[in-house]
């Protein structure tokens, strides 16, 4: 049922109009959005299936050439690595923590759980970052 | 499902291209023996380190059915590298 039909039940129902006033703003609704067959609506999005980095780089003053890197990592070995993560022992998470502070970098590690690094990776769907400099352009995005 | 072919090519800097097509099926077979004490190491080191073996291996799985699609590739003037799993 669609939003403007159900508010159309909902003014009959208040009382606010009659049951032919419905019945009419009804059909004016269908005449204009004729009712598609089922599964023809709005195509979901295809979820990306590849995280892509691709890099170009000019050629640098004496050098014998340009540098160009093309990435493709598909999205599902990332999971497979997070869901890796989730064996590391916790004695080793918490000498990892002291050696990261140690270097000055206070990350709690034991705080990072498998599920939200997954959510972080079905968030990449929309990631979409772009480096351009006169000589040099990189990319990184899902495909 | 496992990645059956990966490729591997490499420009050197004279300009010739060096070219390894690795079924990974039959690799895997003639690599069976190493992969035995390879596996049995692994199960040693997940005792040691009170790491799960079933999860281990689970994990390692996964890895490997996920890899179909990866690609690697890297040039750096004439000097090219690609490495590609299908």
């Amino acid at each position: 049922m669609n939003e403007q039909r159900r508010q159309i039940l909902d003014m009959l129902a208040d009382g606010k109009i009659t049951a032919d006033e419905a019945e009419r703003l009804i059909s004016a609704i269908e005449r204009e959005q004729p009712e598609s067959p089922p599964g023809a609506g709005i195509r979901p999005k295809p979820r990306p299936k590849y995280l892509r980095v691709v890099m170009n780089a000019g050629d640098d003053a004496g050098g014998d050439g340009s540098s160009r890197v093309n990435v493709r990592v598909p999205l599902q070995l990332l999971r497979a690595g997070v869901r890796l993560t989730s064996l590391v022992p916790p004695q080793a998470l918490t000498r990892i923590n002291a050696e990261l502070d140690k270097s000055g970098v206070p990350i709690d590690l034991t705080q990072l759980k498998p599920q939200q690094l997954e959510e972080l990776i079905d968030q990449l769907d929309d990631l979409r970052i772009d480096i351009n400099d006169p000589d040099n352009k990189m990319q990184v995005f899902c495909e | 499902m496992i990645p059956y072919l990966v490729t591997y090519r490499q420009r050197r800097r004279n300009g010739r291209w060096l070219r390894l097509y690795i079924p990974v099926l039959p690799a895997l077979l003639v690599l069976s023996p190493l992969l035995l004490l390879a596996g049995l190491v692994g199960l040693v080191a997940c005792l040691a380190f009170r790491i799960s073996p079933a999860g281990a291996l689970r994990g390692a799985g996964q890895l490997l059915c996920a890899l179909p699609g990866t690609r690697f590739e890297i040039q750096d003037g004439r000097t090219a590298v690609l490495v590609s799993v299908r």
